[in-house]
């Protein structure tokens, strides 16, 4: 069973900078600065291909990086994007895909 | 943590010693990291609330200039009726409901579970000068 699809706001909708190693992103629509390590920048870039679940994100960073615990790598991927929802940069959507983001 | 510098970038640090040297690399290793795990940290903005007032501030559902809206289930506002929307909240919504529905935790009193994820999907696009924004940015800051 597929799990949650999670969606996030395009690229061009948040400033970031890069902290050496870290990524500070400014959220304009919440106003929020986060600190975001590794791996939460690469799957916010990840989704800014479109909604996916854990498996889904996993196959699309696989495609650019070679992924380190790799077995895990959904468990690990969940536990971020729980992560990223709780702070407002990603949010789930149903699978229908009806709605966009507002503004 | 992650040996990443940058996203997607195809260009990786020279693991060999050499200082400040980058090497073209067409692959890049992406640590997971562990579950447990955390990778996010949000930064207190200067208007945020006390704890004490977070636990009473309340966010109306839809903000009342969009009152008579019903919310789909991903948070968007469409026109009363629409299928598989809900009806508006029967009372705004706490600032405690809406943490405690951000941790997974019990549905508050009197809402539909399905209708109050679609709230709190509502309430996660809130943007600057919405009503209840103030309230759900406050939600997020670390305590």
């Amino acid at each position: 069973m597929a799990g949650p699809l999670y969606a996030a706001d395009p690229p061009g909708s948040v400033a970031s900078a890069d902290l050496e190693g870290l990524t500070a992103l400014f959220h304009a629509r919440s106003g929020t600065t986060h600190i975001l390590a590794p791996p939460a920048p690469q799957i916010l870039r990840a989704l800014a291909a479109g909604p996916a679940d854990a498996g889904e994100i996993a196959a699309r960073l696989a495609d650019a990086f070679d992924l380190a615990g790799e077995e895990d790598a959904e468990a690990a991927i969940s536990a971020r994007l729980a992560e990223l929802e709780a702070a407002g940069l990603v949010w789930r959507q149903s699978r229908s895909g009806s709605g966009q983001p507002p503004g | 943590m992650g040996i990443v510098r940058d996203g997607m970038s195809d260009v990786k640090q020279d693991e060999g010693g050499s200082a400040g040297a980058f090497v073209p690399s067409r692959r890049t290793v992406l640590a997971l990291g562990a579950v447990a795990a955390s990778t996010v940290v949000t930064v207190r903005p200067a208007f945020a609330q006390t704890a004490g007032s977070v636990l009473n501030c309340e966010i109306p559902v839809p903000s009342p200039d969009k009152v008579g809206n019903y919310i789909a289930s991903d948070g968007t506002l469409v026109p009363p009726g629409t299928p598989g929307a809900f009806a508006p909240a029967p009372r705004p919504l706490t600032g405690e409901e809406v943490r405690v529905l951000m941790n997974h935790g019990p549905t508050p009193a009197g809402i539909d579970p399905d209708a109050a994820q679609a709230y709190l999907n509502y309430i996660r696009r809130l943007q600057a000068g919405t009503s209840g924004f103030t309230c759900f940015a406050s939600l997020q800051m670390p305590r």
